[in-house]
């Protein structure tokens, strides 16, 4: 059984789970770290391939250590195919795919998306039931061949285009559960409990979004006022060169400040960037993942209705040719135990999903307090050393200062 | 004999040299104040009055107290009448003309503009030459009508368009002096000391500008930070409310003090305004006005020099007629005579500027290291209490949100 841990899973590091030193018949352990982005590639065909680094003693994995190469679309293959074998479970978020051209190879972005990767794996290998996948084995130990005959063959719920699956939301949103097979039979739980849950995820989709905006906003007023600052500075001490003593040493000292205070400021941006918005970013990520299971879990519950409502109506059949002694009873029967076979299948898919969601609503909200309340404190304590070391700046010239205008 | 008074040169009330209630055999005194902005007229018509207040026991004022009516372009006349009689005086600078309609009649700059006219007859009011204007007392005293009147006579240097002027302080830049004759001679004082004071002062205008534009800048950057902290502030709030418990509480107070300080950032960014890029833009005009000066002592020097040469090909004009016996002899002894009396007025005229601008540099340097040493230290002190203040905010949220991610 491996312990949850709450504060690597953003570290971005190997997870050391029991340890390594361990003897042999210690617990079984699960490592994952993505690493060493580098572009692979010229032109239009140019990615970024990453180490993904296992270390196990899983009887199935080549162990004790295995590294291959992976690429974003490999990450993605994984993702779609715990999301079809795993329903129920809320399937850890990837990073979003890049479309401006410019960005897709700055070292900010492939940080942050490695970082991400890094995480988005580390938190599959954590989970109880995703850690057995067979996918994940695939992912983690197959050559890159066979990596990318598997994601070639993929033909998931993914391979829509974004349209359609922003579509799949909102139709989860309008209570209307059947976009995906295009069917117009609203067929809805009639739980509170459940109702009060999905009210709760899209408020929360909403207000993220609303805050990670403007946490956005923020880091680049940071930098913008750092870069003034960083002008001002130099303006003043050109204005100080020019005059004499003991005022001409003030202005040096103030335009000197101005540029150490300009560099914090640009410091605090990259730290409200990598520490607060991002994990932020991530959290809609989660939230965004949990609408999916949302939408399978209504899908689900609806195929459980409409067998239902078929094994009822072959029922009222059958007991008419049973009446008319019909000949077609007997296929009518055999049909009729089939249909109870798969409702009985369907039944059995819904309420695992259900038992499934419970257990990953009270991970969810668990992580999700610890994390927010992380990523917060994050931001008022870089913001409080910040506001620190500007307070102490100033100050420590307004004896200079004084002593010019008295 | 009236005090200068530097504190009060910027406070924008009324500079009280003595007690108002000593004896009347007081000692003379002279304050003005310029206040209640009104908006007068409509449309492309429309402009601002202000209450121009003198109080003054100096026998050619109606005393103790007078109100007359002023606009901006009296004042205009009232600069422009005195730096046609006190050449070598440095003239106290006016605000710019705004010529952005929408801007013209907002509050902030209406303050802005009412202050540094107030500034403005204050220093007049202050320097020992300029108090005994003839000019000055039109302004304070005469009623509106013949205010106007004298107004739409003048005719001075100033009515030239602002490129002209540019132009002006360009050629003196270059040495060369007699822009405003049209002549094209370059002359110089061969003064060492001169030559130095100009480099310095045109090296100062150029870096007092630069400092100007990114204190401007500076002042931008708050108010975009404030905006941007608002907005961070209430979208942390909304997500505040859709938690429950520690979390929620601990996102509303963030989102509280978020509010809080954008207000505080807003609240420096006026501070900033007024306290120091106000006093950078006074400053940068102040040296404007002393190019301006630069500028009438090189034509004093030229016209001074001009006539020197004149005066020397009249005495070789002189002594050829003398040879010659001619008739003409003693009309040009007459003309010698003008030219003589005429070279001595212009060399006196000049060595008066010299003897003004050596004084006036004296009032300047001492005058200026104080008010840019108060404007720096303003700048200092209130970027110091701003920091603090953001700094002890973001530490009170600390011990709420560290029980929160733990």
């Amino acid at each position: 059984m491996i312990t949850t841990i709450n504060e690597q899973q953003k570290s971005g590091s190997a997870l050391l789970v029991g340890s390594p030193r361990s003897p042999s018949s210690q617990s079984p352990y699960l490592m994952v770290s993505v690493s060493d982005p580098a572009k692979m590639g010229n032109g239009v065909q140019a990615y970024i391939s990453y180490k993904v680094t296992t270390k196990t003693n899983f009887p199935e994995y080549d162990g004790p250590e295995k590294i291959v190469i992976r690429r974003y679309s490999d990450f993605v293959w994984l993702r779609d195919r715990l999301f079809e074998k795993y329903k129920g479970v809320f399937i850890p978020p990837l990073p979003e795919k890049n479309t401006v051209e410019k960005f897709r190879f700055g070292a900010e972005f492939i940080e942050m998306r490695r970082q991400a990767l890094d995480v988005f794996v580390n938190r599959v290998a954590l989970h109880h039931e995703l850690q057995q996948s067979e996918d994940l084995r695939i992912f983690l130990q197959a050559d890159e061949q066979t990596m990318e005959r598997a994601r070639s063959q993929e033909t998931g719920i993914f391979l829509k285009k974004p349209a359609d699956l922003m579509q799949i939301f909102k139709g989860v949103q309008s209570k209307v559960s059947d976009v995906v097979l295009g069917k117009e039979k609203p067929a809805e739980e009639s739980d509170p409990e459940y109702e009060k849950l999905k009210n709760y995820i899209f408020q929360l989709e909403d207000h993220l979004a609303e805050a990670q905006k403007h946490a956005h906003r923020l880091v680049k007023r940071h930098r913008e006022l750092g870069q003034s600052l960083s002008d001002f500075g130099k303006a003043v001490k050109l204005l100080g060169n020019c005059e004499e003593n003991p005022l001409g040493n003030a202005f040096s000292d103030l335009g000197t400040k101005s540029e150490i205070l300009s560099t914090k400021l640009q410091r605090e941006a990259h730290h409200l960037l990598m520490n607060f918005e991002e994990p932020l970013k991530d959290y809609i990520r989660a939230v965004q993942s949990i609408k999916a299971t949302i939408a399978e879990r209504a899908n689900a519950f609806r195929q459980n209705c409409e067998l239902a409502e078929a094994i009822k109506f072959k029922e009222i059949d059958m007991n008419k040719l049973r009446i008319t002694r019909s000949e077609k009873l007997g296929e009518a029967q055999h049909e009729y135990e089939e249909l109870k076979a798969d409702g009985a299948e369907a039944t059995r898919r819904f309420e695992k999903i259900v038992k499934l969601m419970n257990e990953e609503i009270i991970r969810f909200q668990e992580q999700k307090t610890l994390d927010m309340g992380l990523a917060f404190h994050e931001f008022a304590k870089g913001q409080a050393d910040l506001a620190n070391g500007i307070a102490c700046a100033w100050r420590s010239l307004l004896p200079k200062l004084e002593a010019c205008s008295s | 004999m009236i005090t200068t008074v530097n504190a009060q040169q910027r406070s924008g009330s009324s500079p009280m040299a003595q007690s108002p209630r000593s004896p009347s055999s007081q000692a003379p005194y002279l304050t003005v104040s310029v206040s209640d902005p009104a908006k007068m007229g409509n449309g492309v018509q429309a402009y601002i009055s202000y209450k121009v207040i003198t109080k003054s026991n100096l026998p050619e004022y109606d005393g103790p107290e007078k109100i007359v009516i002023r606009r901006y372009s009296d004042f205009v006349w009232l600069r422009d009448r005195l730096f046609e009689k006190y050449k070598g005086v440095f003239i106290p600078p006016l605000p710019e003309k705004s010529t952005v309609e929408k801007f013209r009649f907002s509050a902030e700059f209406i303050e802005m503009r009412r202050q540094a006219l107030d500034v403005f007859v204050n220093r007049i009011a202050s320097h020992h030459e300029l108090r005994q204007s003839d000019d000055l007392r039109t302004f304070l005293q005469v009623d509106e009508q013949t205010m106007e009147r004298a107004r739409s006579m003048e005719i001075g240097i100033f009515k030239k368009k602002p490129a002209d002027l540019m132009q002006i302080f360009k050629d003196v830049q270059s040495k060369v002096s007699d822009v405003v004759l049209g002549k094209e001679k370059p002359v110089d004082e061969s003064n060492p000391e001169y030559e130095k004071l100009k480099n310095y002062i045109f090296q100062l205008e150029d870096h007092l500008a630069e400092a100007q534009k990114h204190a401007y800048r500076l002042v931008k950057r708050h108010r975009e930070l404030g905006l941007s902290l608002s907005e961070f502030g209430k979208a942390v709030k909304l997500l505040g409310d859709c938690e429950g418990n520690a979390l929620g509480k601990a996102f509303s107070e963030l989102g509280a003090k978020s509010e809080i300080l954008s207000i505080k950032l807003q609240r420096e960014a006026q501070h900033l305004l007024m306290n120091f890029e106000e006093p950078l833009k006074d400053y940068v005009r102040a040296v404007q006005s002393i190019k301006a000066t630069i500028a009438e002592r090189a034509n004093a020097f030229r016209h001074h020099c001009e006539l020197a040469e004149t005066i020397k090909f009249k005495e070789i004009d002189m002594n050829k007629l003398r040879l010659m016996r001619s008739e003409k002899l003693a009309e040009a002894e007459r003309e010698y005579e003008e030219l003589k009396a005429d070279g001595a007025e212009a060399t006196r005229k000049f060595e008066r500027i010299v003897k003004l601008m050596n004084e006036e540099i004296i009032r300047f340097q001492e005058q200026k290291t104080l008010d840019l040493g108060v404007a720096f230290h303003e700048f200092a002190k209130g970027q110091a209490e701003l920091a603090k203040g953001i700094s002890e905010a973001w530490q009170s949220l600390l011990p709420k949100l560290e029980s929160c991610s733990s």
